[in-house]
């Protein structure tokens, strides 16, 4: 850098000081509400507002799982998340693939189709999907009934649409697949394609060259692509408050809603230790996504 | 030259390996965005002799919600609340941490990582975090930080209920405006700052004939994009407030699902969500048109 003159470097100082200030406002803006969880879900009697905590505890903690069915939450949480977490990785990685490979007419139709698909906001689609999946579900129940009986229900808690394990993975899976279509598509463009075909010229066939060739490379996009299915799945509230009723298949964002909707006896140390439980997977997920974040903010396009 | 035999067989393996997506996404996105339509032409209700029986009603629904004060009021609600936090309140905020950021300063990490965190919250806990901070009268975080500052606390969320929402919800996408501003701003070459330096620009002259110029297609594409992803908040607001008190926050996704599954109205949620999607796809489509992809 060029020598300053005395009066810039002092301008430069001023500016400096100036961006300190600012940042540190802002910081303590964002990071405040997030003090008042960590102290509260330690504080043996938590009140609703910030305080520090006079006798320490991890009894809230606890509480959460002997009082509470905490774990049966995160359970359903991290199964329901995480299945639709890997069927997001697995179709987006074969879909990615084929966006990126070929020339076909449906190319750049399917490629703006997924943009304007994920402008749609969720709360406008939840009304038809409540129908269809109301629809799904009493088909299958009526096929099922007759075969099973007495144990349709325990069936149809896994395989159920609504109610269902099976319904909340498929449709928290497809809610972030064009996301991570598109993430795939634009990693396999940045992928040579001479291993491909050197593949292809030993007539691997297309099984071989995805699991020898593909899924080694693409490891890094993948990884990507699921740490944003898994945030924005992890996150999402609205899919759950509808299409899940039944307690054995409570979430962790139901239970925490619930929990602070009983407003007689609301537990503050507990709802704060339930609340930090589910924050925590989200923030470890959120540091390792954060090197993706620009492209992924901006679409996934270069621009 | 045509395609050989060998091209064609795979182009056919890709589409199969694309199919899955495709089912998924038609079944669970495209179908039920065409399926609202119909809905909305019908008297669709959860309970009821309706729920049994659904009656077309043809454009019913539509005159009944043109005529429904509280469907203006959130189509108003949530105009003020995407201008106040995403349009103002992310964009200021944003800016102005991407800027400061831009500077030779340490702690940098340190910052951004506190400024992300807000972004990482799922939205319950978002809105619970902010209960903290807002009820409780005296006793909230909010109003003891104004009365170190001699101001006279309030119960924000009844008193002041859209601006909370406003405020809250720029403290959750301070990160996105930061994160798209900042790779806006590093695109625009140092030597542009150097040379106007040297003519003698004050830094508001350089912002305003620079910085601002060159930033523009990137401030665009942010507000395309944050305008879309505000309309479509849900749960912070859900879990914060639940659209009161009076309608005061129920913004238009809140109004849809109140209507929906509240008072069961299938049919006129429909049209609601209607109304929703055309609104985004208007805005997308501008998004789209803006973007290149590349093929």
């Amino acid at each position: 850098m060029a020598a300053l003159s005395p009066s810039e470097a002092a301008n430069a100082g001023r500016a400096n000081l100036m961006a300190y200030a600012t940042l540190s406002i802002i910081s303590i803006f964002c990071i405040i509400p997030f003090f008042w969880v960590l102290l509260a879900s330690l504080d043996g009697n938590a009140k609703l507002f910030l305080a520090w905590p006079e006798n320490w505890t991890i009894a809230n903690y606890a509480r959460v799982f002997t009082k509470e069915d905490g774990g049966k939450w995160l359970f359903n949480s991290l199964f329901m998340v995480g299945g639709a977490t890997l069927l997001v990785m697995v179709l987006a990685g074969l879909g990615g693939y084929a966006l990126s490979r070929t020339n076909a007419w449906w190319k750049l139709p399917f490629l703006y189709g997924i943009l304007l698909i994920r402008v749609l906001p969720q709360t406008a689609l939840v009304v038809p999907l409540y129908k269809l999946m109301l629809t799904l579900n009493n088909a299958e129940g009526n096929l099922l009934r007759p075969i099973f009986g007495e144990y349709t229900r325990a069936i149809m808690r896994w395989t159920g649409f609504i109610d269902g394990y099976l319904g909340m993975i498929l449709l928290l899976a497809t809610m972030q697949l064009p996301l991570a279509l598109w993430i795939m598509k634009t990693f396999f463009d940045g992928l040579p394609r001479d291993y491909e075909e050197a593949a292809l010229m030993d007539g691997a066939t297309l099984i071989q060259r995805i699991r020898r060739v593909l899924i080694p490379l693409a490891l890094p996009g993948l990884a990507a692509a699921g740490l944003f299915a898994f945030m924005s799945a992890w996150g999402d509230f609205l899919l759950p408050l509808t299409f899940l009723s039944s307690p054995e298949l409570q979430t962790l964002p139901l239970g925490l809603f619930r929990a602070f909707l009983r407003v007689n006896e609301i537990d503050y140390g507990l709802l704060a230790a339930l609340a930090f439980i589910y924050l925590l997977p989200a923030v470890i997920a959120f540091g390792f996504a954060r090197r993706f974040l620009v492209q992924t903010f901006s679409g996934g396009v270069k621009g | 030259m045509a395609m050989n035999l060998h091209e064609k067989r795979v182009e056919r393996q890709l589409l199969w390996i694309l199919l899955p997506s495709l089912v998924l996404l038609v079944a669970f996105v495209i179908y039920p965005a065409l399926y609202s339509i119909w809905l909305s032409l019908t008297n669709e209700a959860l309970t009821g002799a309706a729920a049994a029986n659904p009656r077309f009603v043809g454009l019913k629904n539509y005159s009944r919600l043109l005529a429904d004060g509280k469907f203006w009021n959130s189509l108003l609600v949530t105009f003020f609340f995407v201008i106040g936090s995403a349009v103002i309140g992310q964009f200021v905020l944003g800016l102005v941490s991407a800027m400061a950021l831009k500077r030779s300063i340490r702690f940098k990490r340190i910052f951004s990582s506190i400024i992300l965190l807000p972004n990482a919250a799922p939205e319950v806990v978002a809105g619970f975090m902010w209960i903290s901070m807002l009820a409780g009268g005296e006793h909230a975080t909010l109003s003891r930080i104004v009365m170190f500052f001699g101001i006279t606390p309030a119960d924000w969320l009844q008193v002041f209920p859209l601006a909370m929402i406003i405020i809250v919800n720029t403290w959750r996408g301070i990160a996105t405006a930061m994160i798209l501003l900042t790779a806006g701003l590093s695109t625009i070459p140092n030597e542009i700052y150097e040379a106007a330096r040297m003519d003698g620009a004050t830094p508001s002259q350089m912002f305003r004939r620079i910085t601002v110029p060159l930033m523009m297609p990137t401030i665009l594409l942010y507000m395309l994009i944050s305008a879309i992803s505000t309309i479509a908040v849900f749960g912070l607001v859900y879990a914060l407030t639940r659209g009161g008190p009076g309608g005061a926050t129920e913004v238009i996704s809140i109004y849809l699902y109140n209507q929906s599954f509240t008072a069961y109205q299938l049919g006129y949620g429909a049209a609601v969500a209607v109304v929703v999607l055309l609104i985004s796809l208007v805005i997308g489509l501008v998004y789209v048109r803006s973007m290149k992809v590349e093929v």
